[in-house]
């Protein structure tokens, strides 16, 4: 790529080693990517994403190049919104990954400083987790119980007030 | 087992100063308190647990990790905040110990106490001295409003222990007493908002360990205390100097001694209300005005012993940007070199109350137009000089208003009401006993002339026309049936409605209300409205005057239920209109 005054693509290296170029307000959805090319300026050098492999990296920008005009920050502090789970039906298919891919996209969302990507990903898991039995929750992630069976007895009688009646 | 041993093991102590008491500096609440009028579910801290098991987790044993494995806690955390209900969260709890870790703050931030046994389990688990985790540690919000008489001194106990309170509501819990609320407050200096509302035996001891123990504090509600003195408010000041807002609804023996040092002292102030503090004078007036830049909302319903003073001692010089909301209800002798003086010096007030300022004139009214598009809701009911002039004005100045009430303003006839219907916003209209208008005014509600609406069709929502004797079926039957939005329609003494055909569809009178007065009672409302429509619509109305013999209810007040009997409290801002929540967020200090 051309290191000429302000281009309009960059390029980042994922963990893997590989170099993906990409529009620069699509790559800015990322706040650590905007700092950096504000403080470092825009050399024409590649970006290593150290923590991103390329799967992962080039879903992540699928998602950012989607939402690349959304206004910034929007429903992130919006608190009306936050507790809802809600996930526009785009959003909703690009998270029809598996759980590998979707926690590999959340981890690099929360190190890319994408907030309504790690939004979207944790109601994401959220949804996953409604309506379900501790033991459905295990099943679904794989989770193994590590209570005895004493222990589990005394979070349900210390947080009985938390139960449907 | 003892505690400190499951302490180490599943720690869920709140953590130090760093991640608890990060509320925002709105003290806004969405339980069920006053502080809700900026209803924000808002972030005050979650009482994160500590991760110590989680490494167990990993290096206990031979455990291959799931891919959740990989998420840190923070992100788990932020997944279970996305979790509205309880059980889910407890669900949580119950899959392993990472999880109940993670998860055990943002069930406990604030447990729901809405019913009897639901308080009982909590409090049992808070009190229990071998628990699981430290619930007393990450309680940050509590509130007992639900259960009203039913909380005691004694009910409270355990959760003396829970020193990390940041929002405590427990309005209405009457039967508690000083010996129980201020053993909650001992020792919590986290506490952001207190509301005890309606705790009528409290006393200064209350408010001086509020004062003693709790800097932070921004928002005081201690509406209807009545014992209550400047001794403690000035303490309170002094050590509190974090308040944005204050209720000090019907503490009655408030003077300008605290309402001075409160100014003085608490340049954060955003709202005051006063109502009924019936001691407090120009003077206190003054002083608030001059002293907090940021206030927005200023209160003084029923200060009776407030006069024009108060507002023409202010510099000539200040202009008041941030005021939204002033409420002069019945400050009776406020004329109009008061309003004229206050208006444009603050001129981006949007709700004015001067209901009862009975001296008031068109001068005032005229005044009020310079607010232009920021005024949406003004009430001048019994300001009985104004004249249909000064109306038609304000609507030709003030096309934004969406609430105004002109109740008793006996000289307004059709002409007021004409130009009043078109107002394109206009959602509630109050023209109780503005007995010269007849259906030509209801007609024009009914169908405006001009500004078209901008959805094409009338925003009216609620409409006052007790005692507008005059009125008969056709402005009514054409008023229900172009207003598809009204939800209340109140015609009480209005001979023609008095029919029991028609009566059925009325809700019921208030149960105080004597047999005189029910015998006149007639508000639609709700589903009231739609099937009072609907029965018009299918019959032909015969116009006959009904025998029923009503006696014009000899009171000034309309008999509406749920206006007029109601005062003052955040009732103005409350009206269920998203247009009077948004007066913007507080200013960030």
């Amino acid at each position: 790529m051309s290191s000429g005054t302000p281009s309009s693509t960059i390029t980042l290296t994922s963990s893997d080693g590989v170099d993906v170029t990409v529009e620069r307000q699509v790559a800015e959805r990322s706040v650590l990517i905007k700092n950096m090319l504000e403080d470092l300026g825009d050399s024409g050098e590649a970006i290593p994403v150290p923590n991103v492999n390329e799967a992962v990296l080039k879903k992540v920008i699928e998602w950012c190049t989607h939402h690349k005009l959304d206004p910034p920050s929007a429903g992130d502090d919006d608190d009306s919104r936050r507790k809802t789970t809600d996930i526009d039906e785009w959003d909703q298919k690009f998270m029809q990954v598996d759980q590998e891919m979707l926690f590999e996209i959340i981890l690099a969302a929360n190190y890319l400083d994408i907030k309504a990507l790690l939004d979207v990903g944790c109601k994401t898991v959220a949804n996953m987790i409604k309506g379900k039995s501790p033991e459905e929750i295990r099943k679904t992630f794989n989770i193994q119980n590590d209570f005895t069976p004493e222990e589990e007895d005394q979070i349900r009688r210390e947080n009985e007030w938390a139960e449907d009646r | 087992m003892p505690r400190t041993r499951h302490a180490t093991r599943f720690s869920s102590e709140a953590p130090s100063e760093s991640s608890s008491s990060t509320s925002p500096e709105r003290a806004a609440d969405d339980d069920t308190d006053f502080f809700m009028a900026q209803a924000n579910d808002s972030e005050s801290s979650i009482g994160v647990a500590n991760f110590r098991d989680v490494h167990m987790q990993q290096s206990g044993r031979n455990v291959v990790l799931p891919p959740i494995g990989r998420l840190p806690p923070e992100i788990l955390i932020a997944i279970f905040s996305k979790l509205s209900s309880p059980t889910d969260m407890l669900n949580c709890m119950l899959v392993c110990r990472g999880w109940a870790a993670n998860c055990v703050g943002i069930l406990w931030h604030r447990p729901s106490c809405n019913n009897w046994d639901n308080l009982k389990s909590v409090a049992a688990s808070v009190g229990k001295t071998d628990s699981l985790f430290a619930y007393s540690e990450l309680i940050k919000r509590l509130n007992l409003s639900a259960l009203t008489k039913d909380v005691s001194d004694g009910t409270v106990v355990p959760f003396t222990q829970c020193k990390r309170i940041e929002r405590l509501t427990l309005t209405n819990c009457s039967e508690l007493t000083d010996k129980g609320v201020s053993d909650l407050i001992e020792g919590n200096r986290h506490l952001q908002a207190l509301d005890v509302s309606d705790l009528r035996s409290l006393t200064d001891h209350t408010i001086f360990t509020v004062a003693r123990n709790c800097p932070r504090l921004q928002g005081l509600n201690i509406t209807g205390c009545t014992k209550v003195t400047d001794d403690s408010l000035i303490t309170v000041s002094e050590n509190c100097r974090q308040i944005k807002r204050l209720k000090l609804n019907g503490v009655s023996q408030v003077t300008h001694r605290s309402i001075a040092s409160f100014a003085q002292n608490c340049p954060s102030i955003l709202e005051i209300d006063l109502f009924d503090c019936k001691l407090v004078t120009s003077p206190s007036v003054t002083a608030l005005l001059s002293t907090l830049r940021n206030l927005r909302e200023l209160r003084l319903s029923h200060c009776t012993a407030i006069d024009d003073s108060g507002f023409l001692n202010l510099s000539p010089h200040l202009t008041f940007d941030s005021l939204r909301i002033l409420d002069l209800t019945a400050c009776e002798t406020i004329r109009d070199d008061a309003v004229e003086r206050i208006v444009s010096a603050a001129p981006r007030l949007r709700n004015l109350v001067l209901a009862k300022c009975r001296f008031i004139t068109d001068r005032s009214v005229l005044a009020i137009c310079k607010l232009g598009k920021n005024l949406h809701y003004v009430h001048l009911g019994h300001c009985s000089n104004i004249t249909d002039g000064a109306v038609m004005q304000l609507v030709k100045s003030c096309n934004r208003i969406r609430y105004i009430d002109l109740a008793c303003c006996t000289r307004l006839t059709d002409r007021s009401v004409q130009q009043l219907a078109t107002l394109p916003k206009l959602r509630r209209i109050g023209l109780v006993k503005c007995q010269a208008i007849t259906d030509q005014s209801i007609l024009a509600l009914a169908r405006p002339k001009i500004s078209p609406h901008p959805m094409g069709v009338s925003s009216l929502e609620r409409v006052h026309l007790s005692y507008c004797v005059h009125l008969t079926m056709k402005g009514i039957h054409a008023l229900l049936n172009h207003c598809p939005r009204l939800t209340h329609l109140s015609l009480t003494g209005v001979q023609t409605f008095l029919r029991g055909d028609l009566t059925a569809f009325c809700r019921e009178a208030p149960s105080e209300f004597t047999p005189l007065q029910r015998e006149v009672f007639c508000v639609f409302s709700g589903e009231g409205v739609n099937r009072l429509r609907d029965f018009l619509n299918q019959a032909p109305i015969s116009t006959a005057v009904d025998e029923t013999e009503a006696t014009m209810y000899d009171d000034d007040e309309e008999l509406d239920e749920d206006e007029g009997q109601v005062t003052g409290l955040m009732h103005a801002t409350a009206i269920n209109d998203e247009d009077y929540i948004d007066i913007g967020p507080p200013p960030h200090s």
